[in-house]
């Protein structure tokens, strides 16, 4: 599903690369944790995946995508398979969370009846299904995560990244988030969730892949946080 | 559709002052533009007017016009069939010197110059009515000091300074719609590119979503075209109001009544109207592709 071979990103800013000659794997089905310290380059790793930048050397497959060579007008196509959600939630401010789950269906062409049916679905999943015309803004910090996955997951991707959905959570909430993720990875999405958080990792035992200052340093098939810290 | 749709109207009410200003001159230049297509269209009735009344007038000399009533004379005969045989005359009409004066009488009717004028005073003359009006000085230079010939007057040549006057007012009307034209479009550049600023971060999300480029930037062109259209469609109000409240009264005032042919409300309504929609509508578009293309990158 994803594949990464050897791939490099410099930033012309900076020296030392954020991702170094990094060869990895993800296969259809997977829940996999990306962890490492703050500018080990898991954040730059999504963002080569979302094609928010291109590799600088290497290349990036997504599903059949060459993601680095795809041609810009094809990266929409792209996104709309997959799904991301962040630590900042990111959701529309002036839009309520039923617009919010629906825009994902619009950009996508899906018909008016189809989005009207599917959002309240997806948001009964993430149990915020009284809350469709709430706005962001009135929203805690654990529901607005949820109407993010809710948004993420309504247009069923390929793959689900989530960039430390839980670093602004308290750990009860994020513990209702992982449930989600879960639930999610077992509809068949594939799952790839960049984390600080140890206990979160530690508790769920699914595979860990580590990077440090931009190489791979560890990959586990049910891995635990680590103890070098 | 409808989330376009909405964006734009958002848009345009999120900057409010700026949006009233960017219709205020995108109607000011397309008023101006309106004011020179009126102009144009004048100036051609104007033409049209007079071409069908003026001629080449060719003046007899004294003897001829004394003693001929019917241009039977052989120097007036031979002048007839010489301008009835030239290509470029339409017609020959004979005036002669008490015809003249007759008409004279009735022009001016009950004023003091017709005490001071005799029959005398007026020569007889060969009314030549050109097919093409633009070429009387042809037969002036033809004819000047033919014998039997007093003078050559081209009509035309006295019509010249309206017809120059309304053109400058034409050319003045288009120089100003071209620079405030340039000034709204500076200004519809600008919004635009305020109002991508103040949406970045929206649009940034929508753009993880997977929506388009083509999708986050058709409200920020549907803001553009809406401020041309409202701007044409004031642009014309304010043209029938100068046309009823300004125009109407100058043109049928003494000085320039059946001087100047008056402004139909069908010239503004039915021919500069659609065009000023269409021009707003399609300069407001290609202002904010280009600046979406260029300055927009998200």
């Amino acid at each position: 599903m994803i594949r990464l071979e050897n791939v490099s990103k410099v930033y012309p800013t900076s020296t030392r690369p954020a991702l170094d000659d990094v060869t990895m794997g993800v296969e259809r089905g997977e829940f996999v944790f990306l962890i490492g310290p703050s500018g080990s380059g898991k954040s730059t790793l999504l963002r080569l995946l979302l094609r928010e930048d291109v590799p600088s050397g290497g290349t990036v497959w997504v599903a059949n995508w060459n993601v680095g060579r795809l041609a810009r007008r094809r990266v929409p196509r792209l996104r709309q398979r997959m799904g991301c959600v962040f630590q900042d939630f990111r959701l529309l401010p002036n839009k309520t969370v039923g617009e919010n789950v629906a825009f994902a269906l619009e950009v996508i062409g899906k018909p008016r009846h189809t989005i009207r049916t599917v959002v309240p679905e997806v948001l009964d999943m993430v149990d915020l299904g009284g809350k469709a015309d709430r706005m962001p803004s009135e929203l805690s910090g654990g529901e607005a995560q949820r109407v993010a996955i809710a948004r993420a997951f309504v247009n069923r991707p390929l793959v689900l990244l989530a960039d430390e959905p839980t670093g602004n959570l308290d750990p009860e909430t994020a513990g209702g988030i992982m449930t989600l993720l879960e639930r999610i990875n077992r509809t068949g999405t594939t799952v790839l969730m960049a984390t600080h958080d140890r206990q979160i990792v530690d508790s769920m035992r699914r595979r860990v892949v580590e990077l440090s200052s931009g190489k791979l340093a560890r990959d586990d098939d049910r891995g635990v946080y680590g103890t070098v810290r | 559709m409808l989330f376009v749709w909405r964006e734009a109207l958002a848009g345009l009410r999120r900057n409010l002052t700026m949006s009233i200003a960017m219709v205020i001159t995108t109607a000011i230049s397309l008023g101006l533009l309106g004011a020179g297509l009126l102009a144009v269209r004048t100036i051609d009735r104007t033409e049209d007017l007079y071409y069908s009344l003026i001629a080449v007038q060719v003046s007899l000399d004294e003897p001829t016009s004394a003693e001929d009533p019917d241009c039977s004379t052989p120097v007036c005969r031979d002048l007839r069939a010489q301008l009835e045989g030239n290509p470029l005359v339409s017609s020959v009409e004979y005036e002669s010197r008490d015809a003249a004066f007759a008409r004279f009488q009735r022009i001016y009717a009950g004023q003091s110059i017709l005490q001071l004028v005799r029959p005398q005073s007026l020569p007889a003359t060969l009314r030549v009515t050109m097919n093409d009006p633009l070429r009387g000085t042809e037969i002036v230079d033809q004819f000047t000091g033919r014998p039997g010939v007093r003078i050559v007057v081209d009509q035309r040549s006295t019509v010249a300074d309206l017809f120059s006057f309304l053109g400058s007012v034409r050319n003045l009307t288009f120089g100003l719609a071209i620079v405030q034209t340039l000034a709204a479009l500076l200004l519809i550049s600008n919004t635009i590119q305020l109002s991508a600023f103040t949406r970045r971060t929206e649009v940034g999300i929508m753009r993880l979503v997977g929506a388009t480029r083509w999708y986050t930037q058709v409200p920020f062109l549907i803001e553009a075209v809406v401020t041309g259209v409202v701007g044409a469609v004031l642009a014309t109000g304010g043209l029938v109001a100068a046309k009823a409240f300004f125009l109407d009264r100058v043109l049928s005032g003494r000085l320039l009544a059946n001087t100047i042919p008056p402004i139909g409300m069908s010239d503004v309504l039915g021919y500069v109207g659609p065009v000023l929609v269409v021009v707003g509508a399609v300069i407001a578009t290609a202002t904010g592709y280009v600046t979406l293309r260029l300055y927009v990158r998200t």
